[in-house]
C-alpha cells in the first residue's frame, strides 16, 4: 500500500478538527472534532438530516469542508481528490447501494482491488505473463479471503444487478474491503436489511475489526440501536450539525440530551433495545 | 455475458480454467471453425462484390468497436466518431503520399502498415482532445460536444484546410501501388479482405482483453457507477481520457485500413451520418457487448445491400426508386433502429445468448 507510515494498534489513525460545511445558508456540519483510534469501532448516530453521511462524504472526499481540517495518519488529507484517498486505505460503502449493476459479483470485488493492480493499457490488451499471472494472484486472494468470509460462493457469476437488496449489500462491503483498508466508513450497513442478514452484517463487521488477517477500523452510521450499542468503542451523536454528545455507548444511551434529541422517552426506547 | 453453462461432467479445477477464454471442447472446435471459415472458406466461395461487401462489414466493425468501447462500456456516448475514422484515413494517407521514406522501408512495404500504426495514435490524441469536456459534462451535454468533433474536424479542419495540402483542392488520390504491405501491393479486394480480418481479430482480441483486465473493469465501474468508481480509487478523468485515447486508436485503424480499398479520399467519406449510423449499429447489435457489434455490423451491411438489390428489378417500372435510393436508405435506417428499440432493447447479442442458452439446456429448460 502506498501509505507513508505503518501505525501501530491504539494511535490515531483519522483526526477531524473542526469541520465546518455548509450548503449556501443551510450548516450541515458546525464544528466536529472527532479522532478514531486504528482498530476500534466508532459509530455515528442522530436523527435524519443530522449531517451523519455528509461527514462521511467530508472523509472519503467527496465534498470539501470550507473550515477544519481532517487528518489521516498524522497527515492532512483535505485537499486530495477521492481516488487519492482511497490508494490512502480509506475505503467505504454507501447508504443506498451504489454497486456496478452490470458487472458480476466477481468483478465487482476485483474492481474494489483496483490500487493493487498494476497492468496497465498495453500489458491488458496483450494478457500474456504479468496481467494473466496478476489476475490469477488476485483472484485467488478475492476468493479465499472475501468470497469465503462474506459467504458468497453461489452467486459470484451472477450480475450484481439482479441480486436482492441484502446480497447487493454484502457485494458492497465484500468490495469495500476487497480495497484492503485501514479505515472503513460504513454509511448505514444495515438499513433495509431483515433480522437474519442484520446478524449477519453485525458479524461481518466483528470479524473485519478483529480478525488478525483484517485488523479494519470502522467508522459506522446506523439507526440500529441495538448493534450500534453492542458493538462500538465509541459513540458520537449528531443533531443539526452539531456533535451533542461523544462517549462510549453506556455513556450515550444514559445521556438525557441524547434520550431527548434522538432515543426518544424511556419507555418508546425500550422496544428498540 | 453472464454464465456459460459448462456440460455434464466438465469441472473447473483451478482458476486458469474459470477464466479462460473457450472453455469446453465443442466451444474450442467452434471457433476453429470460424477461423478456417473466415480464412479460407469466406474467400474461396465469394465473388468480388460479396468480398467488397465482406470489407465493408470489417470496417464497420472497425469503426464501430470504438464507438461500442465509448457508449456500451465508458457510458460516454459519443456522435462524432466518423470523425476520427477522418482522422486516421487522412493521417495515414499524407505520410504515404507525402512523408519522405526512406526508400529501405517503401521497399521493403513498411510505409503503409507503419503509417497506420501512426494515423491510429494521432487520432487517438485527437479523440482525447474532444474527450476533454468528458472530464466536466455527462449525459446530453457530452453528445453535443462531441458532435463538435465531427463538424471541426471533417466540415472545418480538412475540407479548408487538409484538402488543400499540395494544391489538390478536395480529394486525394491514391495512386495505384501506393498501398504496399509487406511484399503485396494491396490492388484487389481479396488482398484488403485478408488485411481487414486480420485487423479485425487484432482489434477485437485486443479489446476483449481490455476489458477483462484492469483498464477496462473501471471503463465499466465508470458507466455504472462514476461516484462509487472514484470511491474506490479510480481516477475517473484519467480513465475516461484512456476509453477515447482507445477508441480513437481504433478509429483511426478503421479508416487507415479503409483508404487501401479506395482509388481517393475526399471529406464526403466521412460525413455525420457515418456517426450516426456507427451509433445506430451498435444500438442494433446491443450495447455492451463486442459480439453486438459484429453482429450489428452485419445486420446492417447485409440489410442495406438486400434493400439495393430489391430496389434495382424494381427500377424499371419506378425509376424514382433509384433516384431517391440514399433516402431510402436512411429511412431504412431509421426504421431499423425504432424497431430494435421498441422490441429488442438488448439487441442481436441478446437474442443470439438466447438462442445459445435454448440449445444448452434443450430439451429442458429450466
Amino acid at each position: 500500500m502506498s501509505a507513508s507510515k505503518e501505525i501501530k494498534s491504539g494511535d490515531v489513525l483519522l483526526e477531524l478538527d473542526g469541520i465546518q460545511m455548509s450548503f449556501g445558508r443551510v450548516c450541515a456540519l458546525d464544528g466536529i472534532s472527532i479522532k478514531i483510534k486504528k482498530g476500534e469501532i466508532h459509530s455515528v448516530i442522530g436523527p435524519n438530516g443530522a449531517g451523519k453521511t455528509v461527514m462521511m462524504n467530508c472523509i472519503s472526499g467527496l465534498y470539501n469542508p470550507q473550515k477544519g481540517s481532517i487528518h489521516y495518519k498524522g497527515e492532512r488529507i483535505n485537499h486530495l481528490k477521492p481516488h487519492d484517498r482511497a490508494k490512502l486505505g480509506i475505503a467505504r460503502t454507501f447508504q443506498k447501494v451504489e454497486v456496478f449493476g452490470g458487472m458480476t459479483v466477481l468483478d465487482n470485488i476485483r474492481l474494489g482491488r483496483h490500487i493493487h493492480y498494476k497492468s496497465g493499457i498495453l500489458s491488458g490488451a496483450v494478457y500474456l505473463g504479468k496481467t494473466a499471472k496478476e489476475e490469477m494472484e488476485h483472484r485467488k486472494f478475492i476468493e479465499e479471503e472475501i468470497i469465503d468470509l462474506l459467504e458468497i460462493e453461489h452467486i459470484r457469476d451472477k450480475p450484481v444487478g439482479m441480486l436482492p437488496y441484502g446480497l447487493q449489500k454484502r457485494v458492497e462491503l465484500g468490495r469495500a474491503i476487497a480495497l484492503e483498508p485501514e479505515l472503513l466508513i460504513l454509511d448505514e450497513p444495515l438499513a433495509g436489511l431483515n433480522i437474519e442478514e442484520v446478524e449477519d452484517m453485525a458479524r461481518f463487521i466483528l470479524d473485519i475489526n478483529q480478525e488478525k488477517r483484517w485488523k479494519i477500523t470502522c467508522l459506522l452510521v446506523e439507526h440500529d440501536m441495538g448493534v450500534v450499542m453492542d458493538i462500538s468503542d465509541n459513540v458520537y451523536v449528531l443533531n443539526f450539525g452539531n456533535m451533542i454528545v461523544d462517549g462510549t455507548p453506556e455513556a450515550v444511551q444514559k445521556n438525557p440530551v441524547v434520550i431527548k434529541a434522538y432515543l426518544g422517552e424511556e419507555d418508546l426506547y425500550a422496544t428498540r433495545k | 455475458m453472464a454464465t456459460t453453462f459448462l456440460p455434464c461432467g466438465v469441472y473447473h479445477e483451478n482458476y486458469k480454467q474459470d477464466q479462460a477464454w473457450w472453455q469446453t471442447k465443442f466451444i474450442k472446435s467452434k471457433m476453429f471453425l470460424l477461423f478456417i471459415s473466415l480464412f479460407f472458406i469466406i474467400p474461396w466461395i465469394s465473388d468480388t462484390y460479396w468480398l467488397s461487401i465482406a470489407n465493408l462489414i470489417g470496417y464497420t466493425v472497425l469503426g464501430a468497436l470504438g464507438v461500442q468501447l465509448l457508449i456500451g462500456f465508458c457510458g460516454q456516448v459519443t456522435l462524432g466518431h466518423a470523425a476520427f475514422l477522418a482522422v486516421g484515413a487522412y493521417v495515414s494517407t499524407l505520410l504515404v503520399l507525402e512523408f519522405p521514406w526512406p526508400a529501405l522501408l517503401v521497399e521493403w512495404g513498411l510505409a503503409y502498415p507503419l503509417s497506420i500504426l501512426i494515423s491510429a495514435i494521432a487520432a487517438g490524441f485527437w479523440c482525447v482532445l474532444f474527450g476533454l469536456p468528458s472530464a466536466r459534462v455527462k449525459g446530453f451535454y457530452l453528445i453535443l460536444t462531441t458532435m463538435a468533433a465531427q463538424f471541426i474536424t471533417v466540415d472545418f479542419v480538412i475540407t479548408q484546410y487538409v484538402s488543400q495540402i499540395g494544391g489538390r483542392g478536395q480529394a486525394f488520390s491514391l495512386p495505384p501501388g501506393t498501398i504496399k504491405v509487406g511484399p503485396w501491393v494491396i490492388d484487389s479486394d481479396i488482398k484488403v479482405y485478408y488485411m481487414m480480418i486480420v485487423l479485425v481479430i487484432l482489434c477485437v482480441v485486443g479489446l476483449v482483453n481490455l476489458l477483462r483486465s484492469r483498464v477496462g473493469r473501471a471503463w465499466v465501474a465508470i458507466r455504472d457507477n462514476d461516484i462509487s468508481a472514484e470511491v474506490m480509487g479510480i481516477n475517473i478523468i484519467k480513465y475516461k481520457l484512456l476509453a477515447f485515447f482507445v477508441a480513437g486508436f481504433i478509429g483511426g485503424i478503421a479508416g487507415a485500413v479503409w483508404i487501401s480499398n479506395l482509388a481517393a479520399i475526399s471529406p464526403e467519406h466521412f460525413p455525420w451520418f457515418l456517426s450516426l449510423w456507427l451509433v445506430g449499429v451498435v444500438l442494433i447489435g446491443g450495447a455492451g457487448s463486442i459480439h453486438g457489434t459484429i453482429f450489428g455490423s452485419i445486420f446492417m451491411v447485409v440489410v442495406m445491400e438486400l434493400l439495393q438489390m430489391a430496389v434495382i428489378p424494381l427500377a424499371d417500372t419506378y425509376p424514382k426508386l433509384l433516384v431517391d435510393f440514399l433516402f431510402i436508405k436512411e429511412s431504412a435506417f431509421g426504421l431499423a433502429i425504432c424497431v430494435f428499440l421498441i422490441f429488442e432493447p438488448n439487441g442481436l447479442a441478446y437474442r443470439w445468448w438466447q438462442a445459445k442458452n435454448y440449445f444448452n439446456l434443450w430439451p429442458f429448460s429450466y
